[in-house]
């Protein structure tokens, strides 16, 4: 790490630190937003679970929280000031923009043992790309209302550094870890697997099957082995039920960014197990399509999951897309090739400002309703899916110029 | 399966360009016209009851007769009271209600704002319902001194005569709150706020209340007989009450009780185009500024419809007639079987029985904001927002798209690849951001500062806002390379003016008129550009932007109402600190920078033309 991405990380932090003295009210007023909290991740419902668990009630009973036991004890043996929250939140983003530039220092991005970009001389420097997850609003603010999202990206980025290092015990215990804390990261299994295979020593790899199997039963026994100290803490299998039943069933149909919530609310009870099961399948067929396609470049399909799950997760928040933009920003070599770079970003600021705009009209003013967010939510959604629609077609654009460079610069059709 | 154009558009540009311009320019004069259209039969409509439980006029009222004694009576008690302090006045009316068998409240407040100190005390009386359950509640407020700080003694006098009146009578079913508040602006703000739980410290909690409150009518009735009423409707920040009370004031009071009614104070409205265009501007005026036009506006924010009736002129109306009125709109809100939600929250009214909704007036502020973002995309393509490379000539001439190199293949593809000119970001957008930054500061300042030395702190700031971005300007042309001298002031405006757009579409689902005017003010930004060639079309539009400027638009508002602009900024200050009003927040901190960066773009013309720096 140089000079350049110590000073990105100190701005970074004591800009946080800043935000977090200077208004104190600031923390609250963000953490009631349903664009950033969501009832998996809300910091007011940890620290309703943390009340009932430290006053020996089971922290599932009454159904508002959500999540796992292991953050109880986390934030049971942190010293219960606000301060030393605060600085835990800023501790874990200073480790993702650590992890952010450990991936950009090795170039995985543009260098795999099977594709080398045309582009790759025009990455940007790591410290960047730190700035980039730093200073971006969805991460800030993100950061300041607390959601426990901010630990799963934290460890997932720790977990693609750990990864692109060829690091495989560290990078498989880590994505244990966000797995067991949302779920979700699950489906970055397979892609991860394939950048650890890549980046792994070539003087000792061992073939892909051995390699898999091993690291499955590695995942596996992690994931099992947090799963039996959450029983032992909590003292029964209840959690399960609570945390990753809710992400699964949706029983808690508070508005979000997402396209889950408007959908139940409307739906007939009888169709409902049959639409769960299909949008959760729904999720899951990208994997194997993403992983075969790019398969040459593993850390973008990892990349591209990581957006696909941030638009159709059931509780997703601008936290997801934050993870997601700061991986992107990784990529950055294919942004010229990107074909819709300013009317997706202004789309993105539009729905940024409308968003709560609208959400005032339904809920405080009263003068709009449930539709309106619900509009402004859809765009947010298609402008995400453009984002990971267009950074797909400069990938495989930059692919194919590798194959054929004679076609560069030539306009492409699809018939 | 992209359809073949047979123009290829990446390498005719200039025809996108032209087209984005025509387009930009075609939005806004097609906004600004279809403003214009809206008093016509054809656009507006008239309106009509939409709640049928409202039954308006349905029932006969008895006011009258030896009530009208009684009023006369209290008029004299509340004139004998006429200058007492504001705690011997609560004092009078809380024992007036108590002899009624009302529970009675008081509550002090104080606030400051602009190094003024606003006190007061507020009394309240509650009925309840005796058909009711005490969860809904309708609230009669007649304050102390209206809006214009003349004693309301009628107004007060017919409450007070209204509250012995109403409490006789079995068929309520809502709990009904008579609030005389100490003054027209602060007193409500605090009743409301405590009604609510949410107000400071400086406000005295309420010690009785009642249920939601579904409507409020407040009477503002400083005079003896009256000639029309004055319908009052703007909230704070623009908020308007659902569009039904208002057409139930005015169809009882002009059908049934033969009172003519007036709104945003035009006095002779003969249902012309002029008139009634003029309605709906005074409506936007009001609704941009976003304060509040009298008691009612308080109640607002709070999603409670409310209107202020007001008397006005001289005529043969006396008490009765108003007493009726109030008496006949409280039996239609009784009647209410759930919250006023059936019709408009967003309309214009350009008479008292004839509207425009959102869906008919919201495109030409959209049209307005959608030109600024046409102009911000067209900058955008412009292939000047891009540096000119500094290497070599062997690097394409042709070369408007990314990625393409020339046909030749002289030059190795590795350092081909994605070469060609670039847009720098960095400096452009640290511009736009700063400047964004900056907009805090005159807000922080006018907030805090004393009233006294609000007008020289005024006229100071406009000196430093009209050289500080020609010296930035200046600065810039003279540190920055000479071939991205010209894309960054480019860019620059272009993201200006894509977040100026962005904000006003979204300003305009909020506060319709506040967003319009405020794009008829930027409509000069999406032409102030750098003109180094000519330094009289680089004056001409420095001139253009300083009469569009924030601190004209100031000048224009102190003008209209007749007050200086430190009246201004003390009401805007006032309405920050007690109300809650947006207003400067959005004058300071997104109209401001947009309009300093057009005025950074311009100046820079002159420092160029100076230091003959990108005039190629």
């Amino acid at each position: 790490m140089d000079r350049k991405c110590l000073l990105v990380i100190g701005v970074g932090v004591l800009l946080r630190l800043v935000l977090f003295t200077a208004f104190p009210s600031l923390p609250t007023i963000l953490a009631q937003r349903v664009e950033i909290s969501t009832p998996v991740t809300s910091y007011k419902r940890l620290q309703e679970g943390l009340y009932l668990y430290t006053h020996g009630v089971s922290p599932y009973d009454g159904g508002v929280f959500h999540q796992a036991p292991l953050l109880l004890s986390l934030f049971s043996i942190l010293p219960a000031s606000t301060i030393s929250t605060n600085l835990l939140y800023i501790l874990a983003d200073l480790s993702s923009a650590v992890s952010l530039i450990q991936i950009a220092s090795s170039r995985v991005a543009a260098i795999t043992p099977r594709h080398v970009s045309p582009r790759k001389d025009n990455v940007w420097p790591p410290w960047a790309i730190a700035a980039a997850f730093l200073f971006n609003p969805f991460s800030i603010a993100t950061c300041i209302a607390r959601p426990t999202i901010v630990f799963t990206n934290t460890i997932v980025l720790h977990s693609i550094a750990a990864a692109v290092q060829g690091r495989r015990g560290p990078a498989f215990v880590s994505l244990a870890m966000a797995s067991y804390l949302s779920l979700y990261p699950i489906l970055l299994f397979l892609p991860l697997l394939m950048v650890t295979y890549d980046c792994s020593n070539a003087a000792s790899k061992p073939s892909i099957q051995t390699f898999s199997i091993v690291t499955t039963v590695l995942f596996t026994s992690v994931l099992l082995i947090y799963l039996k100290l959450s029983h032992i803490l909590t003292g029964s299998w209840e959690f399960i039920a609570s945390t990753y039943g809710v992400s699964l069933l949706l029983p808690d149909l508070t508005p979000n960014v997402g396209l889950w919530w408007y959908f139940f609310i409307e739906m007939f009870d009888s169709f409902r197990a049959f639409f769960l099961c299909l949008f959760q399948l729904h999720l899951f067929i990208y994997v194997p399509g993403t992983c075969l396609r790019l398969q040459k470049q593993p850390l973008f399909a990892l990349t591209t999951l990581v957006g696909i799950i941030s638009i159709f997760k059931s509780y997703p928040a601008i936290g997801d897309t934050a993870l997601y933009l700061s991986l992107l920003a990784v990529h950055n070599h294919i942004f010229p090739l990107m074909r819709y770079t300013f009317f997706l970003a202004a789309a993105i600021l539009y729905a940024t400002f409308l968003g709560p705009a609208f959400y005032y009209l339904w809920v405080y003013a009263g003068s709009g309703n449930a539709n309106f967010f619900y509009a402004i939510t859809l765009v947010w959604s298609i402008v995400n899916a453009l984002i990971v629609a267009d950074a797909l077609y400069a990938v495989l654009r930059d692919e194919h110029e590798t194959e054929r460079p004679e076609l560069i610069g030539k306009d492409v059709v699809q018939i | 399966m992209a359809l073949r154009v047979p123009v290829n558009l990446r390498q005719n540009l200039s025809v996108v360009l032209y087209a984005f311009q025509a387009l930009s320019i075609g939005a806004v004069v097609v906004g600004l016209a279809s403003l214009l259209l809206l008093p016509l039969d054809e656009y507006s409509r008239r309106t009509y009851i939409s709640e049928n439980a409202l039954l308006p006029g349905q029932v006969h009222a008895y006011f009258g007769g030896s009530e009208q004694n009684i009023v006369r009576a209290f008029r004299r008690e509340v004139e004998s009271l006429g200058n007492s302090t504001s705690n011997v006045v609560a004092e009078r009316i809380a024992e007036i209600f108590r002899s009624a068998n009302l529970k009675v409240g008081t509550q002090r407040y104080s606030y400051k704002a602009a190094g003024g100190s606003y006190t007061g005390e507020n009394v309240y009386a509650v009925l309840h319902a005796p058909r009711g359950d005490a969860t809904e509640a309708i609230v009669l407020c007649a304050p102390w001194k209206n809006i214009d700080h003349i004693l309301n003694e009628g107004g007060v006098a017919l409450t007070l005569a209204l509250s012995r009146y109403f409490k006789r009578w079995s068929l309520w079913s809502k709990d009904i709150i008579f609030v005389i508040s100490s003054d027209a602006r602060a007193g409500p703000q605090a009743w409301v706020d405590a009604y609510h739980d949410l107000h400071g410290p400086n406000v005295q909690s309420l010690s009785v209340k009642s249920g939601a409150i579904q409507g409020v009518v407040v009477v503002d009735y400083p005079g003896g007989r009256f000639e029309s009423l004055h319908i009052m409707y703007d909230g704070i920040n623009g908020q308007l009450p659902n569009l039904d009370l208002i057409n139930t004031a005015v169809q009882i009071s002009r059908d049934q009780m033969g009172l003519r009614t007036d709104l945003q104070e035009m006095w002779d409205h003969k249902d012309t185009y002029n008139h009634r265009l003029k309605t709906m501007l005074r409506g936007m005026v009001n609704q941009a500024l976003g304060h509040s036009t009298g008691p009612h506006s308080s109640f607002i924010p709070y999603h409670i419809d409310a209107i202020t009736l007001a008397t006005h002129g001289e005529g043969w109306h006396d008490e009765g007639s108003l007493g009726r009125t109030v008496e006949s709109v409280f039996r239609s809100l009784n009647n209410l079987l759930e919250h006023f939600h059936q019709s408009f929250f967003f309309y214009l009214l350009m008479a008292p029985k004839r509207f425009v909704s959102i869906g008919t007036y919201l495109p030409s502020a959209m049209l307005v904001a959608v030109g600024l973002t046409l102009t911000a995309i067209r900058l955008w393509v412009d292939p000047r927002s891009r540096s000119k490379v500094e290497v070599e000539e062997v690097v394409v001439k042709t070369d408007e798209k990314k990625g393409e190199k020339s046909e030749g293949g002289k030059v190795v593809v590795d350092t081909v690849i994605d070469s060609g000119p670039k847009r720098q970001l960095f400096l452009p957008l640290s511009i736009v951001i700063g400047a964004h930054f900056c907009g805090v500061i005159p807000f922080a300042v006018f907030n805090w500062i004393d009233y006294k030395s609000m007008a020289n702190v005024f006229y100071i700031f406009i000196v430093v806002s009209v050289a500080f971005p020609t010296l930035l300007s200046g600065l810039i042309t003279l540190t920055t390379s000479e071939n991205r001298l010209l894309p960054t002031f480019h860019l620059a405006r272009c993201f200006s003016l894509l977040f100026l757009g962005m904000f006003l579409s979204t300003l305009a689902t909020v506060n319709f008129s506040l967003s319009f005017l405020i794009g008829l003010f930027s409509l000069p930004l999406m032409f102030a550009r750098p003109t180094p060639t000519s330094v009289p079309l680089a004056l001409l539009n420095s001139i253009l932007l300083q009469l569009t400027s924030p601190f004209a638009a100031l000048f224009i508002v102190a003008g209209y109402w007749g007050l200086g602009v430190e009246d201004i900024l003390k009401e805007a200050s006032f309405g920050w600190w007690v109300w809650g009003m947006w207003t400067p927040v959005i004058v300071w901190c997104v109209w401001w920078p947009a309009w300093v960066v057009g005025r950074i773009s311009v100046d820079a013309s002159f420092v160029m033309s100076v230091t003959r720096k990108g005039r190629s």
